[in-house]
């Protein structure tokens, strides 16, 4: 199977009040090979005879929608499912003829490339008057493999135009 | 036994000088002294089979500027003056050709001797071919000396993580690049900060090897070589010195909580020396004129080791430990 990025989530179950049923609103987290960060067994939210449980657990996003279906067939209540996914940071310095347009050709680059989830740009006080700046480019990603994809497309770029680029470790 | 200074500098008389101190600690280990027979710099030798006074030597070099009072045309002549067991090649590292440290070794070991050296150059250009002689004559090469100075990794490797694998070494290994992306942390432009670090004696008047990052890329070759088993030499790195690293740089890097190093990095597939982005605190971030490494094993998880990457006491703590490495195989602990 192939592997999704991992999310962390935050799920409100609710478990019928009889013994094991939290041992059993837990199982199907280890079944998609999650990997459960805390549970609440909040006895004192009491719901039509069931009680509620805090879990928050991480796990491949591509394997969720198995998750969910685990717990129905076992007569848990999903009350809410809250989630963020693991991102994947790195930074880059690049310094040399860089001024804002270069720097738009290059996320497109990245862009058609790869996925990314988030990406900031801040260019150096200093040298802002003039068109050329040295400019930090901060990438979130979901996958660790897409911040390599990405550091080859810089590599290349900026090799191309003589502009040194330094990345973060 | 007997030991050959080859290379009078900083440091063949900082492993004169220790030698001497150490001589009661090899008669109680060895039951024998380590004699120096032969001591050598670029102009003149001078030997004596019944061993050498450590501050003769000293003090001749000191007034002389010469370590002998023997000229010689060839070192050869002057290694074979004396019958020794140990040359200790400490001459200065000739990146490009290996210089004559690549021929002292070759001949020392060829000659039955066994060999210690702290000069990159050999190694970083010709490495499989001095191992395979170093074997093919039973001989020992060992070279702790080369990378970090006093800083332990290739012995930490070879024995103390001995049977894991080794995923990645990435670290600082030039400590005068170090202290000038420090200085430039502190404000400074390259060019101030440069002529520092000459003022101070951590760069040479010609700074090419060290700012281009030359020197960090032979260390990376030794660490590539004798650790991850490949068969590398210096062309295959690539290599971004520091020389493009200005103060905008360094100023953004710092508004967003990081600093620039130039670090080193080895494993199975990758060999590059380059600038890089390190968070404030991460260990890599080491201010002045420190060597660091970060080793990723298969077991131990990180280890981060660091210390003094150069100077004369600190190199020569490496030679003596590879001495002893040897004298405990030739005589036995």
């Amino acid at each position: 199977m192939q592997l999704g990025a991992i999310m962390i989530v935050n799920a409100e179950l609710f478990v019928n009040d009889l013994p094991g049923q939290l041992i059993g609103s837990l199982e199907p987290i280890s079944l998609v090979n999650g990997n459960i960060l805390g549970v609440v067994h909040n006895r004192e939210k009491i719901i039509d005879h069931r009680i509620c449980v805090n879990v928050t657990f991480e796990v491949d996003d591509k394997r969720l929608e198995e998750l969910k279906d685990l717990w129905q067939s076992k007569d848990i209540v999903i009350s809410s499912l809250g989630s963020v996914h693991e991102t994947f940071k790195m930074d880059y310095i690049l310094i040399g003829d860089v001024n804002a347009q270069y720097i738009e050709s290059l996320v497109k680059k990245i862009n058609e490339a790869t996925t990314i989830d988030q990406i900031s740009v801040s260019y150096s006080s200093k040298s802002i008057k003039t068109a050329s700046h040295t400019s930090l480019i901060s990438i979130k990603a979901r996958y660790e493999d897409n911040l390599d994809k990405i550091d080859m497309i810089l590599r290349r770029e900026c090799k191309r135009s003589n502009v040194t680029y330094v990345r973060g470790v | 036994m007997k030991a050959f200074i080859c290379g009078f500098g900083t440091i063949g008389q900082s492993v004169a000088k220790i030698l001497k101190e150490k001589q009661e600690f090899f008669l109680d280990r060895y039951g024998e002294p380590l004699v120096v027979v032969g001591a050598l710099d670029s102009k003149s030798f001078t030997v004596n089979p019944d061993g050498l006074n450590a501050d003769e030597l000293l003090s001749t070099k000191k007034t002389t500027g010469m370590v002998g009072d023997k000229p010689y045309k060839n070192i050869k002549d002057a290694l074979n003056a004396v019958d020794f067991d140990i040359l200790i090649e400490v001459t200065s590292t000739d990146i490009y050709t290996g210089g004559v440290g690549l021929d002292n070794i070759r001949y020392a070991l060829k000659n039955g001797k066994d060999v210690v050296t702290a000069n990159k150059g050999p190694l970083a250009l010709r490495y499989k071919e001095l191992i395979n002689l170093a074997d093919e004559h039973g001989r020992y090469l060992l070279f702790e000396g080369t990378v970090g100075g006093a800083m332990p990794i290739i012995n930490l490797n070879k024995y103390d993580l001995a049977g894991q694998q080794i995923k990645s070494i990435r670290g600082i290994f030039n400590g005068t690049c170090n202290y000038i992306l420090t200085k430039m942390d502190d404000g400074q432009p390259f060019e101030q900060a440069l002529r520092e670090a000459q003022q101070q004696g951590y760069a040479e008047a010609d700074p090419t090897s060290d700012v281009e990052g030359y020197d960090s890329a032979c260390k990376v070759v030794i660490l590539a070589n004798s650790i991850f088993g490949r068969n590398a030499t210096f062309n295959d790195v690539d290599i971004t010195g520091i020389t493009s690293i200005n103060s905008d740089a360094v100023a953004l890097a710092k508004a967003n909580g990081m600093v620039i190093r130039l670090i080193g990095e080895v494993s199975a597939t990758k060999l590059e020396v380059a600038p890089r982005l390190i968070p404030r605190g991460h260990p890599l971030s080491l201010p002045g004129t420190l060597n660091t490494a970060e080793i990723i094993t298969e077991y131990a998880g990180p280890i981060t080791v660091s210390g003094i990457g150069a100077g004369g006491p600190e190199t020569a703590s490496a030679i003596l430990s590879d001495i002893i490495d040897i004298m405990d195989v030739r005589i036995g602990e």
